[in-house]
């Protein structure tokens, strides 16, 4: 028996506990960690389950080379020397920029950072990016332009002591489930709840207000309650003068949405965004828990923006129990958009177009020449694919086919490359258009760090060897690096790439392995003897002054109409993650959500004649799909909800590819669809 | 009467290591307290009770049911090739394992159960060695061996043969103990939190307890299931087969009665589709349903489900509101 201290490699809260390992290399459970400042003696019920997908019988153990249209098992030498050879081939005949690279917010900081360095220092292209593309990169434009850093503002500690949380396109509960018990528990000790979100999801119960807003509204209606607050002098004025700059043009902006103006595009009632607004802004300390909800919208930094203009407006930053607080979905998507697996920066978010940063990674990492042109995202990388303007995909632990909207767009992107490489631990939808596939091992059987949604780096530990011929993601790219006859990617350890990464992340500067053995730091940690920073721009913004970003509502881009009457949203469920690869694997997570769902208002269903479970279809300008109904008071008349965990029941098939101008994350909360029975 | 150093303890510990599958106090690598060998950290006797389930050592998380060879030949789990002798079970834990042995051996015998908890060795940690410098409760019995802290050292008392012959290889550096003082003050330990669960329990049996509160509870749980994974006298595990290579391996896992798959019908009907029940159910099963089948509480008060609760609707808390509203004095 051996029980090895890990983090969770679900959601973005952070959590710590032991994976318990038999001595046939094989984890028999978990235990919880009694000490961790946010699990605390708690796990979720992903977490419980979280060892159960390692020992799938499903998992990759192979390295297989696609031949004559059929995969053939390998050698590891036969597969990389194969995928080093045709890397070689497109980009010595079509250029550098006709390879893309797609990190993974699944693995770990040093395995990002390795993907980053391989597409710049060794392929010399920007072409790197990951999933945080699909959630918040929204807020990593939005509040890197109005702070100057695009993370979570505050600690998840800070929930205990807020007198109101305003939690708007979270469904906290389920999503970051500790973080949600968190914000019960503020409220059962007296914190004010505002829920702003049209499902009645768990927290909404336990709000003292229920904002049942339209989807796609954020703007309004935080623009409405900006007007209300101007209008009755609620500002924090002191604040306004002296921490933020632009004030005049938001006050402008925000004058024509009064509450009526608002009520109108929202939904809502005049007085219930009046009540919203006062209770807010006259709250000592006040915060905003927000994510995809705000994110995922053809207007998502407009979004972002709004909240960051309220918490400035009402002085709600720089102090525990305030801020503007992005949950970020997966378990390292802030350390993978931190180790620069994005296109447009390097680690610790340095510009690539800044020549005096490229200078510095060209000296550290030994090379010339950097590319200083922004590269694709992975979303856009998807339409150069389909366009034929790409051509070779390396993908690390991502599955664009279920997680990336319109899939039959992707499908045809994906048919039309001419190499696609998928690392990974099953055999994903997206490995089946694979020409190598290289078999990765799980959080379990390596080691590294994440980086929790509060900025809290920490140890990721190897319980067990990987199974069969499976190996790390960091030794293959650096097996890869090495074959494409670069020196400078070798380590004995992660330890080691961790210790890279502070020299030339200001940000990380003071993490190492053992400062963090125990428990993590937060960044930013700019050397050794630093704590670690639980609240972000205390005194004074990142960027210096906060920057007041007037933004105009602007409705999404497809909105509902007589042929496709309904508006669907798309998320996730308390009991899988994401495109389901590993819960869909695991026992009991499984057994809870067995098939795809629709969530359907009751009076809607009535009027369709469709009863609870039984299979409709639900259809968009872009397909079709089957899925079982679930009639619910719980969703607004008008609105349907999916998951797209579903490999046999894909909502994206049903989302729609338009993206946010500067972002470029896709609008996965509103599209038009219909339903219809099956007759 | 044998009174041992924690030094004396280890000692003995390391000299019937090669005997026994050994499960005691240590401390993991972030000072989490947790049952383990000798080699997986410092010894921890002092602090109460381990945070795990502590009959997870004879029901773990999964175990192995049987392989089946692509030839169809049946191999069953063989017992480990040591008895296992566990050390630091709380006073309360004792009485856990007690009704587990009863649940596990009634009408059918859970054979893998009795693999491992046949042949093993229970010592229970008691007396001035609690949390926060706090006092455990004296089991007197319902184990092989007990050691009794007096702020000091440890004294050894055995309730059965095995526990004697143990006894036996301990070599103490003092051979006497004042047994009787602690007793008292063990005896002498507040019951207010027993009172309470015997109170909630009388209420939820005389349906004193509306629907309306379960539905406020239940609106609290968040179904992460650590009440049920934390319960030493939880006992309900999931059943599943894997194939691995031609070889199905069935296995079990635990459950959890706050699942709505727990109960849900092949037709997607649930008689228990909502949190309020489910949570009602959770409480009702060890406060009312037992005392009913078996004549007492199968709620123990090891405080495990409170402390793993992230919302505070473990047993405890729960109970401490029913009696508070719906007692005859307290009701307005």
């Amino acid at each position: 028996m051996k029980k090895t201290l890990t983090t969770c490699p679900y959601c973005g809260t952070g959590c710590m506990y032991y994976l318990v390992s038999d001595e046939n290399n094989k984890i028999t459970g978990i235990e919880p960690t009694a000490n961790h400042p946010v699990s605390k003696n708690w796990v979720c019920v992903k977490g419980w389950n979280s060892f159960h997908f390692v020992n799938h019988p499903d998992r990759l153990k192979v390295p297989q080379i696609r031949k004559n249209g059929k995969m053939e098992q390998a050698t590891w030498n036969e597969a990389l020397d194969h995928v080093i050879a045709r890397l070689r081939e497109i980009r010595d005949k079509y250029g550098n920029d006709s390879i893309m690279f797609f990190s993974s917010a699944k693995t770990t900081n040093e395995e990002n950072y390795l993907m980053m360095k391989l597409a710049r220092a060794v392929f010399k292209t920007n072409n790197v990016d990951h999933c945080a593309r699909l959630c918040h990169a929204s807020t990593v434009v939005g509040l890197a332009t109005t702070f100057g850093s695009g993370a979570m503002t505050n600690s998840i500690s800070c929930v205990d002591e807020a007198d109101l949380i305003f939690v708007t396109g979270s469904n906290t509960t389920e999503q970051h489930p500790l973080i949600g018990t968190r914000i019960l528990n503020a409220v059962q000790k007296g914190a004010k709840l505002i829920v702003a979100d049209n499902r009645k999801i768990r927290l909404a119960r336990h709000a003292v207000l229920h904002l049942k807003h339209k989807n796609g509204t954020d703007v309004a209606l935080a623009n409405a309650m900006m007007n209300v607050i101007i209008g009755e002098g609620l500002e924090d004025k002191e604040f306004v003068a002296n921490r933020t700059e632009n004030y005049e043009n938001l006050k402008k902006t925000v004058e024509k949405y009064t509450p009526e103006y608002a009520a109108e595009i929202t939904g809502l009632k005049p007085e219930e965004i009046i009540e919203a607004a006062r209770m807010f802004a006259k709250a000592k300390k006040a915060m905003i828990i927000y994510s995809m909800g705000i994110t995922q919208h053809s207007h998502g930094v407009d979004n972002v923006k709004s909240m960051a203009n309220l918490v400035m407006l009402t002085g709600n930053l720089g102090k525990p129990g305030t801020g503007v607080n992005p949950l970020r979905g997966q378990n390292n998507v802030q350390g993978a958009c931190d180790m620069g697996a994005l296109p447009n920066v390097y680690s610790g978010y340095q510009k690539v177009t800044e020549e005096n940063i490229r200078a510095r990674f060209e000296k550290a990492w030994g090379v010339e020449n950097l590319p200083s042109n922004v590269g694709y995202t992975v979303t856009t990388a998807i339409n150069a694919a389909a366009e034929g303007k790409l051509k070779a995909i390396y993908i690390m632990g991502e599955n664009p086919m279920m997680s990336d909207p319109d899939q039959n767009h992707v499908r045809e992107a994906l048919e039309k490359l001419e190499f696609l490489v998928v690392q990974d631990i099953f055999p994903t939808p997206t490995a089946k258009f694979a020409h190598v596939v290289l078999p990765a091992s799980s959080y379990a059987e390596k080691d590294g760090t994440f980086t929790s949604t509060e900025r809290r780096v920490q140890r990721v530990r190897k319980a067990i060897d990987p199974p069969g011929q499976s190996r790390s993601d960091w030794e293959i790219l650096c097996d890869v690096a090495e074959r494409m006859g670069y020196k400078q990617m070798k380590y004995k350890n992660p330890g080691e790439i961790m210790d890279e990464i502070a020299s030339v992340t200001p940000i990380y500067g003071g993490i190492s392995f053992d400062r963090i053995d125990q428990l993590g730091l937060q960044w930013p940690c700019p050397d050794k003897n630093h704590p670690g920073t639980p609240v972000l721009h205390v005194g004074k913004f990142t960027r210096g002054l906060g920057l007041f970003c007037a933004v105009e509502y602007k409705p999404s881009m497809e909105l509902p109409d007589k042929e496709y009457p309904f508006c669907l949203s798309t998320g996730r469920c308390y009991f899988h993650f994401h495109t389901g690869t590993m819960t869909r694997r695991s026992r009991i997570l499984d057994r809870e959500e067995r098939f795809p769902f629709v969530e359907i208002n009751t009076s809607d269903a009535k009027n369709l004649g469709i009863r609870n479970r039984e299979y409709i279809m639900v259809a968009t300008r872009r397909g079709e799909v089957k899925a079982m109904a679930r009639v619910t008071d719980g969703i607004v008349p008008g609105v349907i909800f999916m998951t797209f965990h579903f490999e046999e029941g894909p909502a994206n098939l049903l989302t729609i590819n338009a993206l946010d101008p500067e972002a470029k994350i896709p609008e996965y909360k509103v599209c038009a669809a219909k339903v219809r029975k099956i007759s | 009467m044998k009174s041992l150093t924690i030094t004396e303890i280890e000692q003995f510990l390391k000299s019937v290591e090669p005997e026994f599958d050994l499960r005691v106090p240590i401390r993991l690598h972030d000072g989490t307290r947790s049952l383990g060998g000798l080699n997986e950290g410092p010894l921890s006797l002092m602090g109460g009770k381990i945070p795990l389930k502590p009959t997870s050592v004879f029901f773990p998380q999964t175990e192995r049911v049987f392989t089946r060879e692509s030839d169809g030949e049946i191999k069953m789990e063989k017992p480990g090739e040591k008895p296992i002798l566990v050390v630091g079970y709380t006073a309360e834990d004792a009485d856990c394992l007690e009704f587990i042995d009863k649940f596990f051996s009634e009408n059918f015998r859970d054979d893998l159960y009795f693999q491992k908890r046949d042949g093993s060795v229970i010592m229970v940690v008691s007396g001035k060695c609690g949390p926060d410098g706090g006092f455990l409760k004296i089991a007197g019995g319902k184990c092989d061996l007990e050691l009794i802290c007096d702020g000091e050292r440890f004294i050894a008392q055995a309730y059965t043969e095995k526990g004697r012959q143990l006894e036996k290889k301990m070599k103490a550096s003092k051979e006497v103990g004042d047994i009787d003082s602690l007793k008292k003050m063990s005896d002498e330990l507040p019951d207010d939190d027993l009172k309470t669960i015997q109170k909630a329990s009388e209420l939820i049996l005389a349906e004193k307890v509306p629907d309306a509160f379960w539905v406020e509870i239940g609106d609290r749980c968040i179904a992460c299931t650590s009440c049920n994974y934390a319960c030493p006298t939880c006992t309900c595990f999931e059943v599943y087969d894997r194939v691995h290579d031609g070889t199905t391996v069935r296995e079990r896992m635990w459950d959890s009665c706050q699942l709505d798959g727990f109960m849900r019908e092949a037709s997607g009907h649930n008689p228990m589709g909502t949190e309020d029940i489910r949570t009602r159910r959770r409480i009702h099963h060890k406060l009312a349903a037992d005392v009913t089948r078996w004549g007492h509480l199968t709620c123990y008060l090891c405080g495990r489900c409170d402390d793993a609760c992230p919302t505070n609707i473990g047993i405890k808390s729960v109970s401490r509101m029913i009696v508070e509203r719906y007692s005859q004095a307290n009701e307005k």
